[in-house]
């Protein structure tokens, strides 16, 4: 009788302890298939309610590019070797240039990713239904099997491409390459790193340039990596004269600085031949001596000057918050220390819901111990402060924003892209780990399911 | 000083909880060695011009020292907590549950440690509590059944 008690208690006690940890663990299963449309908690931002509906209304599937004749066509055909990926057998894969205001057609044929691929066009706001996420806007293309983009270079800057499907291991193998908009000429400085080896457009240490003595170069650097990397210029003063394809207002010359190029990123570095593009890693292009990196980074918060926006962020209809931390719990089942946003794990995370023609104010904050490059699809947003200090100089728009640890940015846009967009995490890795949320407009739903037929895995 | 097999008359239950509060120091040692290894893997290809910065995935070792940290460790740590209560040892469930408590700080520390690196200098002290603990389980474990054989257990 006493040894049944005794077995009886000490088998409540076990229950005790394993019953919580089991329900967590059920209660994080996602379904094999879903509706990322669907996951989480419709987030209203203080604005008016909104219909946020899972089929029926505009469909992802309709908001597509325009018809009729492309002014520049191109075939990218996708290939893997063991763990890289290529496209018409090089990676990065051929650049893209189009002058602003030309339809670009991009046929993407799938010869050899067992896995599947589409492509994303990072930075360029095009329809949604061009925006290439697999299990979102589209589904990813099989092996064998082809999809055709069609979107107009609406915004002249530098952009890049790279898969959306398990990107996190086709863009580290080298799925992308880069899109520039009316910037012919301008050498392409497309930064990746390959098995530990910094690169640039695919050649590790020094790349010449082309350029005469004294002319003006205007090199667009692109961050393909994962992480932060810090950019400046040997021998000249340089200008940074652009960033993630918008223009900076009357920005100064800069020496002894380097600036920082989130992963995702872009900036646009403009100075006098002869001179050196110095991107880590001893990889650089141009020619002349090389320079020590600088310690300080160039802020763009008070860079360039000031000058009115194109629109008012003190009229903000709505206002979110995105709060990026860690905790310790079960993402699908897996034990591990996960990213939270809003301080919950994936699937609950918050569907921030607009309508066209809001403007939408966004406090993107991290105090998850790394910094994260937030990337938010569709939409191009200006800076307004950093841990409560307004933006004094040029108007800073980004695509993809360096959040260190510990920093608290606010953001403005306007809803003026209808679907459904993923804002993210650009760090690809920290994406399976659950740092995804995404922006739905009013009444659009997805046809499309992550997981499925098509295999669909966005991250 | 390690010994796997019971004393006569130690019963089964009591073995597991003596022989997994064992694995633990030992876990504690292979996250030592590897960890050491891990970080001269990467003095090494450092000198064969590797880009070491946020892209830097870490090599088998890293890959080895997070895989048993993160889940061999406190798994261990939750059976011997389960264990415990079905294992009569005087004042086991006690420090099953002390070696459970400071494994979780460990994993703790070691994500605190990212941000803080100064917090991941605890992360090194504390491996030697999460081992000291652990033998101490174990230890009275050996001593209940040196001390008190454990009566052959009463089906009713």
């Amino acid at each position: 009788m006493r040894t049944g008690v005794r077995a009886a208690i000490a088998s409540v006690a076990a229950l005790a302890v394993l019953g919580p940890i089991g329900w967590f663990w059920y209660d994080s299963l996602v379904p094999g298939t879903y509706d990322m449309a669907a996951m989480g908690y419709a987030d209203f931002g203080g604005g008016p309610a909104v219909d946020h509906r899972h089929t029926g209304g505009l469909s992802v599937a309709d908001l597509r590019g325009p018809s009729g004749p492309a002014d520049v066509r191109v075939t990218l055909t996708a290939r893997r070797d063991g763990s890289r990926y290529t496209l018409n057998g090089s990676s990065p894969g051929p650049e893209i240039r189009a002058e602003q205001g030309q339809l670009i057609e991009v046929t993407l044929v799938n010869e050899s990713v067992p896995d599947g691929v589409t492509l994303h066009w990072h930075g360029l706001d095009v329809p949604n239904g061009e925006d290439g996420v697999a299990g979102l806007t589209q589904d990813a293309v099989a092996t064998g099997g082809t999809h055709v983009y069609r979107f107009v270079a609406s915004d002249a800057g530098t952009y890049w491409y790279h898969s959306h499907q398990v990107s996190h291991e086709q863009v580290r193998g080298g799925l992308f390459g880069a899109l520039v908009i009316s910037g012919a000429g301008d050498p392409v400085v497309a930064v990746h790193t390959y098995d530990g080896r910094r690169t640039i457009n695919g050649k590790p240490g020094i790349t010449p340039l082309d350029a005469a003595p004294g002319s003006t170069v205007r090199a667009r650097v692109i961050n393909t990596d994962a992480g932060p990397i810090r950019v400046w210029v040997s021998g000249p003063a340089y200008r940074v004269v652009a960033v993630d394809g918008r223009d900076l207002h009357d920005p100064a010359p800069v020496t002894g600085k380097a600036v920082l190029v989130t992963a995702g990123g872009r900036v646009d570095l403009e100075f006098p031949a002869p001179g050196r593009v110095e991107v880590g890693g001893n990889a650089a292009i141009g020619s002349g001596e090389t320079s020590a990196e600088p310690r300080e980074l160039l802020d763009l918060l008070a860079y360039g000057k000031s000058t009115p926006l194109t629109f008012d962020p003190a009229r903000a209809t709505r206002v979110f918050d995105y709060r990026i931390g860690r905790r310790i719990g079960f993402l699908d089942g897996v034990p591990g220390l996960w990213w939270t946003v809003n301080g919950k794990l994936f699937p609950d995370v918050p569907m921030f819901m607009v309508r066209t023609g809001d403007v939408v104010r966004m406090t993107v904050s991290n105090s998850s111990g790394e910094v994260h490059p937030m990337h938010l699809h569709g939409h191009h947003a200006v800076v307004l402060s950093r841990n409560g200090q307004p933006s004094t100089g040029s108007p800073w728009w980004i695509d993809s924003l360096d959040v260190a640890d510990g920093d608290s940015y606010e953001i403005a846009f306007v809803a003026d892209n209808p679907g459904i967009w993923a804002d993210h995490c650009h760090n690809l890795e920290h994406v399976p780990e659950g740092l995804v949320a995404h922006l739905a407009y009013e009444g659009v739903s997805t046809p499309y399911r992550v997981g499925g037929d098509a295999a669909n895995v966005p991250e | 000083m390690l010994k796997w097999s019971g004393s006569k008359g130690e019963s089964p239950v009591r073995t597991t909880y003596r022989v997994i509060a064992m694995l633990i120091p030992i876990g504690v040692a292979v996250q030592v060695i590897v960890i050491a290894g891990a970080w001269f893997l990467v003095l090494n290809d450092l000198d064969s011009g590797t880009v070491l910065d946020n892209n830097t995935v870490g090599n088998w070792a890293h890959a080895a020292h997070a895989q048993i940290g993160a889940i061999v460790i406190p798994l261990l740590a939750l059976a011997l907590l389960i264990v415990s209560f079905f294992a009569k040892v005087p004042g086991g469930v006690k420090w099953a549950a002390i070696t459970f408590g400071v494994v979780i700080l460990q994993v703790f520390l070691a994500f605190v440690g990212f941000a803080a690196p100064l917090v991941g200098l605890l992360h090194g002290a504390n491996a030697l509590a999460v081992a000291a603990v652990a033998e101490v389980a174990a230890g009275k474990a050996k001593k209940a059944s040196v001390t008190a054989p454990a009566q052959p257990a009463v089906v009713s």
